[in-house]
């Protein structure tokens, strides 16, 4: 497992380089939003100001709203691409769990892009003087929310396996992390919380709040109720693309387009 | 270049490859269409079979159900013993070059494909590196090894995905039309790498339109014709069994009409003034001395090729 991610990661470094251009592009490009969040953050934020309006708050908000919509669509699109370009049967040779190669190439893209914006936001705190301060306690619920986001977009690309084209469901995924995300189902009164909670990615998005924009401490049970949320997506787009799997095989269209 | 094989670890079975009455039916609009039944194909260490058919007959779904790509309805396959539809550990004794797919990354080098799809296959990185060294030599590569496959010829290509394909060291190798659109030279290339993969052992399943190709290289053919297999033998002996007994014998110059009329005794007919044709064996040695001493351009065998021995079965089906 360790191996298929260090090849993934080494994939992902190479094509870094190669198409250097490109690489730098989206690197100055992420430079630019940064520098305009610590310029004026609210007007650039938009909804992510949800988090809380301090810089720290916003950043995270924005980080956590890019890396959630950058997860859920890429397996699927990943899954497009491969089929359309032909080596989509060669991963199926592989004696490792399909589902498990594309959430590792999941993970190492994520690596190479965090890593991007780290770097971005240490230079600019050096060239602007202000300083982000983000507490431990932020990485919990955020692990939550990204395993919740894994079985999305596990679920999206069990999708893409059996009818190709998810080009249009993708296009909606902004309104559906709009409301996983930025709605506030930790204000409301029960029962409506815990249908609310029921919802993918939820209980994570609303410790960040509480911890960010409420300046509560954190709370471990709802913490809880995170890991089990995100666990619940995870297993079912684990089992989704299992069932996919086996029913692409059935109809003989794993590597069709 | 000798490297040990995985079926080397495998002795209970001889067969690398048994598929059993394979079944696959697809459904379309309300219609079921059998595009596989009852095929059953097995394959030994070090042989290689050549599975012909036309167009639409069925080779690539049987040969993706042996891959475990397509489930089959009915029947089973077994890779040294292993299921590969139900052990995932049975896919590391495969390796397979499907048709019409790319079966590489364009815009990675071959080196880097070569170390990808060994990891993906269960390897170390280490170990991928090393293989991948031995494989770019052994299929003359090597100074091609840091080059974009997008920049590749097509010959080099399917080297290339050929030497993906035995990265792992697998114990069967399918080949789809390995040598499709290929040049004269780079398919000599291909037939030079699919004898000496054999020679070391592994077991080689090949479906190919280039008749000749699959005569020269294969030990057993098996055809198959709308999804069923119509004849699987030897290839000698399918050649054989299609070959007849009757003699060529063109000689240099016009037979005189007294030795035709000679030769019209025996039963033999002239096919041309300057040839005929023998096919009662036992008067070949009498129509010998008739033509004596006329020089003799060539006295043959009627033989069949590969081409029809196909295409007798394949029109004798739809006939």
């Amino acid at each position: 497992m360790i191996e298929i991610f260090w090849a993934e990661l080494k994939r992902q470094w190479i094509q870094q380089r190669r198409f250097a251009i490109d690489s730098i592009a989206g690197i100055v490009g992420l430079a630019i939003i940064f520098y305009g969040l610590f310029l004026t953050t609210q007007y650039l934020a938009g909804p992510t100001t949800q988090f809380g309006t301090r810089l720290d708050s916003i950043v995270v908000g924005y980080v956590l709203w890019t890396m959630v919509s950058f997860i859920i669509g890429d397996i699927a699109g990943g899954l497009q691409q491969e089929a359309s370009t032909g080596t989509l049967e060669q991963i199926f040779l592989s004696p490792f769990p399909v589902a498990q190669i594309f959430l590792l190439r999941e993970l190492a893209r994520l690596t190479v892009t965090l890593t991007q914006m780290v770097a971005i936001l240490v230079l600019l705190m050096v060239l602007t003087g202000r300083m982000l301060t983000f507490s431990p306690a932020l990485i919990l619920p955020l692990i939550s929310v990204i395993i919740g986001a894994f079985g999305l977009a596990l679920t999206i690309g069990s999708l893409s396996l059996l009818i190709k084209e998810v080009r249009q469901i993708l296009s909606l995924l902004p309104f559906v992390l709009f409301v996983t995300i930025l709605v506030p189902v930790e204000t409301w009164g029960m029962p409506a919380r815990l249908v609310g909670w029921l919802l993918p990615m939820t209980p994570g998005a609303g410790i960040l709040r509480d911890l960010m924009a409420r300046n509560q401490g954190l709370d471990w049970g709802l913490l809880a109720i995170a890991f089990l949320n995100g666990g619940l997506y995870f297993a079912i787009g684990w089992l989704l693309f299992q069932q996919a799997e086996r029913v692409a095989k059935h109809r003989g269209r794993l590597g069709g387009y | 270049m000798a490297r040990s094989i995985q079926s080397d670890r495998v002795a209970s079975d001889p067969n690398i490859l048994t598929a059993h009455q394979l079944r696959k039916a697809y459904r379309s609009q309300g219609k079921e269409m059998v595009a596989v039944r009852e095929v059953s194909l097995s394959l030994a260490k070090g042989e290689i079979l050549a599975f012909l058919g036309p167009n639409g007959a069925g080779k690539t779904t049987s040969i993706k159900m042996i891959a475990g790509l397509i489930r089959p309805d009915q029947g089973w396959v077994r890779i040294c013993d292993r299921d590969p539809h139900r052990q995932p550990a049975a896919l590391k004794l495969v390796g397979a070059v499907l048709e019409g797919n790319r079966n590489v990354y364009w815009r990675y080098t071959p080196a880097e494909n070569l170390e990808y799809f060994g990891i993906l296959r269960g390897m170390s990185g280490q170990a991928a590196r090393k293989r991948g060294a031995e494989l770019l030599e052994q299929f003359q590569l090597s100074h091609k090894r840091q080059t974009l496959v997008q920049s590749l010829s097509r010959g080099m290509q399917q080297k290339l995905a050929i030497a993906v394909a035995l990265m792992h060291s697998p114990a069967l190798l399918l080949l789809d039309e390995p040598t499709l659109g290929l040049d004269v030279e780079a398919t000599e290339d291909v037939k030079r790498l699919i004898r000496e993969i054999v020679h070391q052992g592994c077991a080689i399943l090949l479906t190919t339109h280039q008749l000749a190709i699959a005569e020269e290289l294969s030990d057993r053919v098996a055809i198959i014709n709308n999804g069923e297999i119509v004849t699987e033998a030897t290839t000698a002996d399918l050649i054989r069994q299609f070959s007849g007994s009757a003699y060529l014998v063109e000689t240099e110059h016009s037979i005189p009409a007294e030795r035709v009329r000679k030769l019209h005794l025996l039963g033999v007919d002239l096919q041309t003034e300057r040839s005929l044709h023998v096919t009662d064996v036992q008067v070949l040695y009498q129509v010998l001395a008739i033509l004596n001493p006329m020089p003799i351009v060539q006295i043959q065998k009627d033989q069949a090729n590969l081409t029809d021995v196909f295409l007798k079965l394949v029109r004798g089906a739809q006939a």
